[in-house]
């Protein structure tokens, strides 16, 4: 599926923290590129930098050295062509889900009747009708990242950033999301064009990504890329499906 | 809660007929009762002036110093050395100040007496503030970023909503404390001169004054009926509603609804109109002051080196500054002692020693009960249920109006040998500290987790060994901060428990910094330099308890118990 233009270009990018006088290496030199209509998965143990690096996509951080360019310029935080999906889904608790999925368009000034329409169609696209008026404590973890993802579409992106989104959520809630990710990454009419999610499941990235980006711990450097070109829908029980997790698997550990 | 909209209405035409019979009957108490809900309205008028001011005044100072690091490098000490002060000590020279630029006026002392509640008010407000943005989860912020959340967007949706928990209960905390100063500020004597304002607080002064102990009981009736009021309609559901704002810490659970009564209060108006044009006017204000902010920010992040230079400098600037203060404070000092001193001066040192012991004494006293009591209604949902809201008006009810009462009882039982004084003295400084150690308690054991108690009965914990691993563990970090604040009331309440005016007879106890305070600013005479000797003593004393004493305890224990210090 990787036939688009690169629209994200990771460039020599490095990491550190200075802490008591010490520094510490998160990130080490990683470079690659996201195509438009990739789906990309960055995995590696736990603390190897990649929530970092995911930050640093997305204009929360800043690399210490290297260059992130989307669509040939610097990324900024606030550029809606770029949107994030979080862990803990960080849904403001004293907003209803309606209101949560409009933050992003209030900020940006959209006017009153198109942000209602938009948040509408989108709450019913991850299968929320309902719920609108609905506070996030009143629902269950998959669906607060339900919210979360509405939230992250209703901006139009180009680019869907994505943190261990599914991380939080118990194993059969995580499979369903998953489909429905891919259900709407395939969907042509509705956003996002290009994925990058980070994970630290194996499993999951074979399961969902064209492209793997495999990274060593601390500091994170790349230890590979691979081209997964398994056709979907993927089947776990295929041979040649725990092969690509075999080796993911080798590379990392 | 059931109780039906008919029968509050049957309730209250009976009680308004029963008042029209009586007014009818006894005209002179129809117009005390005019009278008492008169000054009821003005007392409450001025405490919710100065809550207003608290409230701008605490939600701008404290998100400046929780959103701008450099500017919270200054605003919090500063927060802290005022929290401090003895807010009775900022009396005399705010009287004076504001009588003086109003030539006189009553609005002068109306704005004296505002002030003062305004100063008792307002700085743990701020610092609930400060608190609840510096615990503001790391990805809401992240969230409201990439989102484009801006300016005055991001204060209304993000940091505003996250304040609101910390800003209601310190609000209902702000309150208990003001009515405190209420009651001691609306009359006053600074030197030769009495100045009084119409309020339940005079009202019971004077009543003390002429030793009318029914008038007494009246005065604090009233007091308690308003407290009760606006416990019930405004607290209450405010609490309530409050906890929609409040981070989740375990997912599931309803969202809490407003309470019965409030539902109700929808058709009051909400003046869209105001909001909006105030809205209007700030919008620019944040929008200014983030546009400035934000490019400057930008170049700190991506020149760490010029951050170590800012800094140096500006810790360099802080020294110069702190240089010259102290060397105008040591000056203005010198100046002090090189004159002649006062002669009560020499007494200060011994004055701070007995009242540090009167205070330890409260202390020990009010711990003594408190923890058990807690215990008890944290394990016993009944209890609490039953025994919380009356605790709560007690408490409320200030100190300060319970004095002639206080009096009277010392007067009884220890007036035979001459130690009325230090009794009420005592007696007072443990109404002040003891709701805190209390209400403090008691939430730090409620919020011990359910599954912790469960496990702790699943193997066996019973008894001391509870106590000693579970209960105490569980209740240190509130029993500290609740310390801190109890010390803090304690040491105010020195100031008016200490030289005590009842029915024309003046109680004073033997040595007491408090006393000495009230002394210098009461009796007629300059006394000047002997109020700032004295009030500098107490400061300092506050100021070094705080940082040798609580900063590393809660240090430690924080360490140890790996607990969240708020």
């Amino acid at each position: 599926m990787t036939d688009g233009h690169p629209i994200l270009e990771i460039d020599h990018v490095s990491r550190s923290y200075a802490e008591n006088g010490k520094e510490f290496r998160v990130l080490e030199d990683i470079s690659f590129q996201v195509h438009d209509r990739d789906f990309t998965c960055i995995v590696g143990p736990s603390g190897c930098g990649k929530s970092t690096l995911l930050r640093e996509i997305v204009g929360l951080d800043r690399p210490t050295s290297g260059r992130i360019l989307f669509d040939g310029e610097p990324v900024r935080a606030e550029d809606t062509r770029v949107s994030m999906v979080f862990q803990s889904f960080a849904l403001f608790p004293w907003l209803t889900v309606t209101q949560n999925v409009q933050l992003g368009l209030e900020a940006h000034k959209v006017p009153e009747e198109e942000r209602q329409s938009k948040a509408k169609k989108y709450i019913e696209a991850v299968g929320l009708a309902g719920f609108e008026n609905a506070y996030p404590r009143e629902l269950s973890g998959g669906m607060k990242q339900r919210v979360g993802i509405a939230r992250a579409l209703v901006m139009d992106p180009l680019l869907l950033c994505m943190d261990e989104p599914f991380s939080a959520l118990d194993a059969l809630t995580a499979q369903n999301l998953r489909d429905e990710i891919l259900a709407l990454w395939t969907n042509p009419d509705l956003p996002p064009s290009a994925v990058l999610m980070v994970t630290h499941s194996i499993d999951e990235a074979v399961y969902l990504a064209d492209r793997v980006v495999a990274l060593s711990a601390r500091p994170g450097r790349i230890v590979k890329v691979e081209q997964i070109d398994l056709p979907r829908p993927r089947n776990r029980k295929e041979p040649e499906f725990y092969g690509w997790v075999d080796e993911i698997y080798s590379l990392i550990v | 809660m059931a109780v039906g909209r008919k029968e509050l209405r049957a309730l209250a035409v009976a009680l308004i007929a029963l008042a029209v019979v009586a007014a009818v009957l006894v005209p002179s108490a129809a117009f005390t009762a005019g009278y008492l809900a008169l000054i009821a309205f003005f007392s409450t008028v001025r405490m919710t002036l100065a809550f207003l001011l608290s409230l701008v005044f605490a939600i701008a100072y404290g998100t400046a110093a929780a959103t701008n690091k450099r500017a919270g490098e200054f605003l919090i000490p500063i927060l802290d050395i005022l929290q401090s002060v003895p807010i009775l000590a900022f009396f005399p020279p705010a009287l004076l100040f504001f009588v003086y630029s109003f030539n006189g006026n009553v609005i002068g002392v109306e704005f004296a007496v505002i002030f003062l509640i305004f100063t008792s008010m307002s700085w743990n407000m701020a610092f609930g503030v400060y608190e609840a943005l510096t615990t503001l989860p790391a990805d809401l912020r992240e969230a409201a970023t990439v989102f484009g959340v801006r300016d005055w967007l991001r204060f209304r949706r993000l940091f505003f909503p996250a304040t609101i928990p910390k800003l209601v209960y310190n609000s209902m905390l702000s309150w208990t404390v003001g009515w405190f100063y209420l009651v001691a500020s609306e009359a006053i004597t600074t030197g030769a001169f009495t100045r009084e304002r119409p309020g339940l607080g005079s009202f019971i002064y004077d009543a003390g004054q002429r030793g009318d102990l029914a008038s007494i009981v009246v005065g604090i009736g009233v007091l308690a009926i308003v407290v009760l009021l606006l416990d019930t309609f405004l607290w209450r559901p405010l609490s309530v509603w409050s906890e929609r704002f409040r981070m989740e810490q375990t997912a599931g659970g309803p969202v809490s609804r407003m309470p019965w009564g409030y539902e109700r209060l929808r058709w009051l108006p909400r003046f869209p109109r105001i909001r909006r044009w105030i809205a209007a006017r700030l919008a620019p204000l944040a929008h200014g002051w983030n546009r400035a902010a934000t490019p400057l920010d930008r170049f700190y992040v991506s020149h760490p080196r010029v951050i170590r230079s800012v800094r140096w400098l500006d810790l360099s600037m802080f020294l110069v500054i702190l240089a010259s203060v102290v060397v105008t404070g040591v000056v203005g000092i010198a100046a002090i002692f090189l004159s002649p001193l006062p002669s009560l001066a020499s007494e200060i040192p011994v004055a701070v020693l007995a009242s540090l012991g009167r205070l330890v004494l409260a202390y020990l006293v009010a711990l003594g009960w408190t923890v058990p009591v807690a215990a008890w209604v944290a394990h016993n949902e009944r209890a609490s249920r039953l025994i919380t809201p009356v605790l709560e008006v007690v408490a409320s009810i200030p100190a300060t109006a319970l004095f002639p009462l206080i009096i009277a009882f010392s007067v009884l039982a220890v007036g035979a040998f001459g130690l009325e004084a230090e009794l009420a003295a005592f007696l007072v400084s443990l109404f002040a500290m003891q709701w805190y150690l209390l209400f403090n308690l008691i939430a730090g054991m409620r919020s011990l987790p359910g599954d912790m108690r469960e496990a702790a009965k699943v193997f066996g914990l019973r008894g001391w060994t509870y106590w000693k691993r579970v209960l105490l563990p569980a209740m240190t970090p509130s029993l500290l901060t609740g310390s801190i604040t109890a010390w803090g009331a304690g040491w105010n309440a020195l100031i008016v428990a200490e030289y005590i005016s009842y029915a024309g007879h003046v109680y004073q106890v033997g040595a007491g910094i408090g006393y000495l305070i009230a002394y210098a600013t009461y009796t007629p005479g300059d006394h000047g330099r002997l109020l700032l000797l004295s009030v500098l003593a107490l400061v300092l004393v506050v100021l070094a308890m705080n940082k040798l004493l609580w900063r590393p305890i809660i240090r430690r224990a924080s360490d140890r118990f790996r607990i969240e210090i708020q």
